[in-house]
C-alpha cells in the first residue's frame, strides 16, 4: 500500500468554504520511457481521483501522463453537515487507494 | 547579518542622479600611461568575486581591477555546519582581503546603489561613481523573505536560516546549546535551486552528531520540499549506521513542504500538518543577490542567465555573473564551482579585452560533505559549454561509492579539510 | 596526517615519453586547468599532492590510471574521465613548466 496524505479541517461552520488537500505517493509512470535494456516501461498512472462527502461525489479528476509523480490536489467545498470525506485514487493496475477524514459541522 | 551583495535596493535613481549632479567627485582613476587602461569592477568579495579579481590581475597585470565589498571580513559558508555542531570555531571561517589587495586589486569598501549598464558605471552610496569596461557580479544569494508566509527578518532571529554564514550561524549554534536533552530540532529544506544542494543534509548530519554525543534523547526532523536530494543514498545509508532513529526525513511526497511559519510558537506548517520545534532552522527559498536584481541581469526565476563560455549576462552586455547568482546549467551553487567559474570568467575577460576569441574550457566541481567529523562523502562533476548551457560531461563525475571502507570515508573527511584550506588560501591568502 | 596517494608513490618508472612530444612553453595556464588548484595547492604540504613542477609524464600517467580505474582514488577517478588526452597533456605541460613546488625538497 502506498502512502496517501489528506488535510481537511476537523471542524467547520455550516456553510463555510473549506480547503481540502490530498497527496499520494505514486510513480505516475508515463508509458513513454524505456528501461536500461530498451524495453518500454508500461504506463502506470493514477487516472482517477475522487472525493465523496457522505457518499456524494463532490470532486473528481481524471489524470493524464503529463502529471508528475506524487500528485497533489487541493480544492474547496462547502461544509454542509457533519460526516465523512472519502478519497479514492485509482491507478492503471486497478489498485484503489482510499483514505477518509471526519468533519464536524457546527 | 553581513550582506555579500552590498546593495541597498531602496535607493532611487533620482537620488543618485541628484548627488551626481551636485558634483560629488568620482573615485580617482589610477594613473594612466600611454593608452587607456582597461578597468574591470568586481562586485562581491566571496569565493567567486575575490577569485575573479585576483585572477584578472594574474591574467593581465595591465588591467585595473576594483573589488567592491562593503564588509572588511568574509565569513565562509563551507564548514559553517561544523561551527553549528560545535566542532569548529567561527573564527576559522573568517577571511580578510589583505591578500587580495597585495595581489594588486583595489578594494572599494563601498555599498553599490545602482548600476548604469549603458554608461558602464557603478554608483555608490556615498555618491561616488566608477566606470568600467567590464563588470563582474558575484553577489551570492539573498534569502527570499517574501516567499514563505510568516518568515521575515524578524522571524529569522527566532528561527535562523543560517544560510549566510556569520551571526545566523552563531545564533543557531547558541540555540542548539541552550536546548534541553530530549528536544526536537526541525530543519526545513527548500525546492531547487538553492545554494549548496547537499548543505541541508550535511547540516542535519552534523547536528545529529552533536545531539547523539551531547543530547542523545533529542530528535531531528528534516522537512523537505523535494523528493530527492544530492548524495541522497550516501546520506541515508550513513544516517542509518551513525544516527539510527535520530533523523526523520520527510520528503515532499510525505508532506514535507513547509508553506507557512509561525515564529511566535516556533511552528513550521506543512501542507498536511504542523511541527512544533524546540530549535528550528528554516532554510528558505533564495534568489540572486540584490545587486544582480538591481542591475537587471536576473530573470523571472530570480537567477541570472549567462553565456556558458564567458559568463557574460544574456540580458545585459558587458556584465558577467559568476557563482551562486548565475544559472550555470548543471553546475551546482557551491564554493568550488564559484571559484572555478571565477577563474574561467577572468581568463575570458582578459581575452575579450585583448580582442582575442574566448578559448574552450572545462570546469570542475567537487563538493565534500561531512556526515560525521571523520566521515566524508563527495560529489564531483566535469562541465563544458554545450548548446548554450554548462552541461555535465556524461562519462565523468558522480558520487562516492555506496560501499566503501571506513578508511575512504575518513580520507574524504581529511580531503574536505584540505580542500577548504587550499581554496581559502588561493582566494584570500 | 596520512598521505594515502602520495607524490612519491607514483613517481618511478612511469614516464610516458610518447605523450611529451609537445614542447614546453611559457604559456598562460590552460583554462581547463583552472579548477585543479581548487584542491591541489601550490604548497605541497597537505594530503592532496601539489602539481606545480611535477614532471608532465607523471601527471599524464596518473590521469590515465585514474581514468581507467586502475588507481585508488576518491574523486580523481570521477574527474579524470572528463578530460581528453590533449587536455590532460596541456595541463601536465603547464604544471611541469612551473618550476619546483614550494615545500618540496
Amino acid at each position: 500500500m502506498t502512502r496517501a496524505l489528506i488535510n481537511t479541517p476537523k471542524q467547520a461552520q455550516q456553510g463555510e468554504v473549506i480547503e481540502i488537500r490530498a497527496m499520494i505517493a505514486h510513480v505516475m509512470e508515463t508509458g513513454h520511457r524505456r528501461d536500461a535494456q530498451g524495453a518500454a516501461v508500461p504506463r502506470n498512472i493514477i487516472h482517477r481521483f475522487q472525493c465523496l462527502y457522505d457518499d456524494v461525489e463532490i470532486f473528481a479528476a481524471d489524470f493524464y501522463p503529463a502529471m508528475a509523480a506524487n500528485p497533489f490536489i487541493a480544492f474547496s467545498t462547502v461544509a454542509t453537515t457533519s460526516g465523512v470525506l472519502t478519497f479514492a485514487w485509482t491507478d492503471d493496475q486497478g489498485t484503489i487507494q482510499r483514505a477518509t477524514a471526519e468533519i464536524t459541522v457546527v | 547579518m553581513p550582506s555579500r551583495s552590498g546593495t541597498r535596493r531602496k535607493a532611487s535613481r533620482r537620488a543618485i542622479l541628484k548627488s551626481a549632479l551636485a558634483g560629488i567627485a568620482t573615485l580617482a582613476a589610477p594613473p594612466v600611461l600611454g593608452q587607456a587602461k582597461a578597468h574591470v569592477i568586481v562586485i562581491g568579495g566571496g569565493f567567486a568575486g575575490a577569485t575573479c579579481a585576483r585572477r584578472l590581475k594574474a591574467a593581465d597585470g595591465t588591467i585595473a581591477v576594483t573589488l567592491v565589498e562593503p564588509n572588511a571580513r568574509f565569513t565562509a559558508c563551507p564548514f559553517s555546519n561544523a561551527v553549528i555542531a560545535g566542532l569548529r570555531p567561527i573564527e576559522a571561517q573568517y577571511f580578510g582581503y589583505d591578500g587580495v589587495k597585495q595581489a594588486g586589486v583595489d578594494i572599494a569598501g563601498q555599498i553599490v546603489v545602482a548600476i548604469e549598464a549603458e554608461a558602464r558605471q557603478v554608483h555608490f552610496a556615498d555618491g561616488a561613481r566608477l566606470d568600467y569596461q567590464r563588470l563582474v557580479l558575484a553577489p551570492g544569494i539573498d534569502i527570499r523573505f517574501d516567499a514563505l508566509p510568516g518568515y521575515d527578518q524578524t522571524a529569522a532571529e527566532i528561527m535562523p536560516h543560517a544560510w549566510k554564514a556569520g551571526a545566523q550561524t552563531l545564533l543557531l549554534r547558541r540555540q542548539l546549546e541552550a536546548m534541553a536533552d530530549g528536544g526536537v530540532v526541525v530543519l526545513s529544506a527548500p525546492a531547487n535551486p538553492f545554494r549548496c544542494p547537499p548543505g541541508p543534509y550535511e547540516r542535519a548530519s552534523l547536528i545529529a552528531y552533536y545531539l547523539k554525543t551531547k543530547k542523545p534523547r533529542s530528535k531531528l526532523i528534516l522537512l523537505d520540499a523535494k523528493d530527492t536530494f544530492s548524495k541522497q543514498r550516501l546520506f541515508e545509508a550513513a544516517w542509518k549506521t551513525l544516527y539510527p532513529g535520530l533523523i526523520e526525513w520527510v520528503p515532499l511526497s510525505g508532506g514535507g513542504r513547509v508553506i507557512e511559519i509561525d515564529a511566535k510558537t516556533r511552528t513550521l506548517v506543512t501542507e498536511f500538518g504542523s511541527h512544533l520545534a524546540d530549535v528550528a532552522n528554516v532554510i528558505p527559498p533564495q534568489r540572486a543577490g540584490a545587486v544582480a536584481i538591481a542591475a537587471g541581469v536576473a530573470d523571472q526565476t530570480g537567477w541570472c542567465p549567462i553565456d556558458p563560455h564567458t559568463f557574460e549576462s544574456k540580458l545585459v552586455p558587458n556584465i558577467h555573473v559568476i557563482g551562486d547568482a548565475a544559472i550555470a546549467g548543471a553546475m551546482p551553487k557551491s564554493a568550488f564551482a564559484a571559484n572555478a567559474q571565477a577563474k574561467v570568467c577572468a581568463d575570458m575577460i582578459a581575452s575579450l579585452i585583448r580582442g582575442e576569441d574566448p578559448r574552450e574550457v572545462k570546469l570542475i566541481n567537487t563538493c565534500y560533505s561531512l556526515v560525521a567529523p571523520d566521515y566524508g562523502i563527495s560529489v564531483a562533476g566535469v562541465y563544458a559549454p554545450r548548446d548554450g548551457l554548462l552541461t555535465e560531461i556524461k562519462e565523468a563525475g558522480g558520487v562516492s561509492p555506496l560501499e566503501a571502507p571506513a578508511a575512504q570515508r575518513e580520507a574524504e573527511a581529511t580531503y574536505a579539510q584540505a580542500w577548504f584550506q587550499t581554496i581559502t588560501r588561493e582566494v584570500f591568502g | 596526517m596520512t598521505r594515502p596517494w602520495s607524490y612519491r608513490g607514483i613517481s618511478h618508472g612511469m614516464i610516458v615519453v610518447a605523450l611529451l612530444a609537445v614542447p614546453i612553453q611559457a604559456a598562460a595556464q590552460p583554462s581547463s586547468a583552472a579548477a585543479c588548484s581548487g584542491c591541489h595547492a601550490p604548497v605541497n604540504d597537505g594530503p592532496v599532492p601539489g602539481l606545480i613542477g611535477r614532471p608532465a609524464g607523471e601527471i599524464v600517467t596518473a590521469m590515465a590510471a585514474f581514468r581507467a580505474g586502475e588507481r585508488t582514488a576518491t574523486v580523481m577517478d570521477r574527474i579524470a574521465k572528463g578530460y581528453s588526452d590533449e587536455e590532460i597533456n596541456a595541463i601536465a605541460q603547464w604544471y611541469a613548466a612551473q618550476g619546483q613546488p614550494a615545500g618540496n625538497p
